[in-house]
């Protein structure tokens, strides 16, 4: 009997401390960063854990979702639909939307979520999450700070990066930059796949140890952070507490900036 | 004293006009759905297309369109009912072909 409590306390300790391993990550997710022309789009939006396509959480009805083109703002957040997203161990609540690009330039899609409950750690998540879409390599709008209260501003074209290329940038609370900031980074290592909502089973590396699962970097004394990005596909960042707000519901709440950036081979 | 000068303005010029040919041209159409076709240019480095010259032509080169981007480096024109080209010139080594076919909504 004892044997066996304990071996469940064990087993149950295992998996919290497995589960706080790897990161939460909002995704704003479409298949492709650097599009020739114009056209209609697909955006996912996904709460999850991308490196393992695992347990994915529920995503309460967002606070804000908009598009910026040439400084110019769209909300989006009408457009939303609620959809059942499919992970290789559960499934969640998440969002989709579509969105058509007209012209040439950098459309720079931005989410604030509701913040999400933990309750493995008793309080709440917030993740500002920035992905950005240019047509035809025209630049107009990528480098921008667009005033989220968590925000990481690219230093790099999160949408022209070879393999190999160094990602930069500057993590911002409220506006100023966060020193020596933490900053967890995940590659999308499960193919989202657009038509049934759901992560691709087969993944794309394997890590050796759970230290390459989720990868934490930090910012310099000015909030400047720099990735060597090792392999094609799809990178999340995400910079812990960043913004300025650390409480919600009187519990303790963490109010991160993610931005996804994507490389593909030179070839 | 004066070869100096001259030699200064040479190199300056140079200089000015291998800036202008750093960047690359750029230039996407597309079918506004109501028989008008809208091209929107620019260059790599972010600056502006206008008033760069727009051609439309047949398919034998025969000019049926001639026109201007604006200043939002726009040009708008009626959508032959021939097969047509658009030639975005911003002068050598600065053009772009766009075949009328490719040209979607």
């Amino acid at each position: 009997m004892k044997k066996s409590i304990l071996f469940l306390v064990g087993l149950v300790g295992s998996m919290m401390i497995s589960i706080n391993a790897f990161a939460h990550f909002q995704m704003v997710y479409t298949p492709e960063a650097a599009l020739e022309k114009g056209g209609e789009i697909e955006l996912k939006l996904v709460f999850t854990h991308p490196f393992e396509a695992g347990h994915t959480m529920d995503m309460g009805a967002p606070e804000q979702f908009f598009v910026i083109h040439k400084e110019k703002k769209n909300d989006l957040l009408k457009t939303l639909k609620p959809i059942i997203w499919k992970s290789l161990t559960n499934t969640g609540n998440a969002y989709e939307t579509s969105y058509k690009l007209r012209g040439m330039g950098d459309w720079i899609f931005a989410l604030t979520p509701a913040p999400y409950y933990e309750g493995s750690e008793d309080a709440y998540i917030q993740q500002i999450t920035k992905m950005i879409v240019n047509v035809a390599g025209a630049p107009t709008d990528w480098d921008a700070e667009i005033g989220l209260p968590a925000e990481i501003v690219p230093l790099d074209k999160p949408y022209a990066l070879w393999t190999g290329n160094v990602f930069r940038g500057v993590v911002k609370g409220d506006g100023k930059p966060v020193p020596f900031a933490e900053i967890e980074v995940e590659y999308l290592n499960h193919e989202p796949v657009m038509g049934k909502n759901k992560f691709a089973k087969k993944a794309k590396v394997k890590a050796p140890q759970d230290a390459f699962v989720t990868l934490a970097i930090k910012a310099d004394a000015n909030g400047v952070f720099s990735f060597g990005i090792p392999k094609a596909g799809w990178w999340g960042f995400a910079a812990l507490g960043a913004g300025p707000s650390t409480e919600f519901k009187g519990k303790e709440l963490s109010q991160d900036a993610v931005i996804w950036v994507k490389a593909v081979d030179m070839k | 004293m004066k070869k100096i000068y001259i030699i200064g303005f040479l190199a300056m010029g140079l200089f000015i006009a291998g800036q202008a040919f750093a960047h690359t041209p750029l230039c996407s159409c597309w079918d506004n759905g109501d028989d008008t076709i809208t091209c929107e240019g620019g260059f790599s480095d972010g600056s502006s297309a206008a008033g760069v010259i727009m051609r439309v032509t047949d398919s034998d080169g025969k000019v049926l369109i001639n026109g201007k981007m604006n200043e939002d480096s726009e040009f708008t024109f009626k959508k032959p009912s021939m097969s047509y080209i658009v030639e975005f010139d911003a002068g050598k080594g600065h053009k772009i072909i766009s075949k009328g076919e490719e040209i979607l909504e």
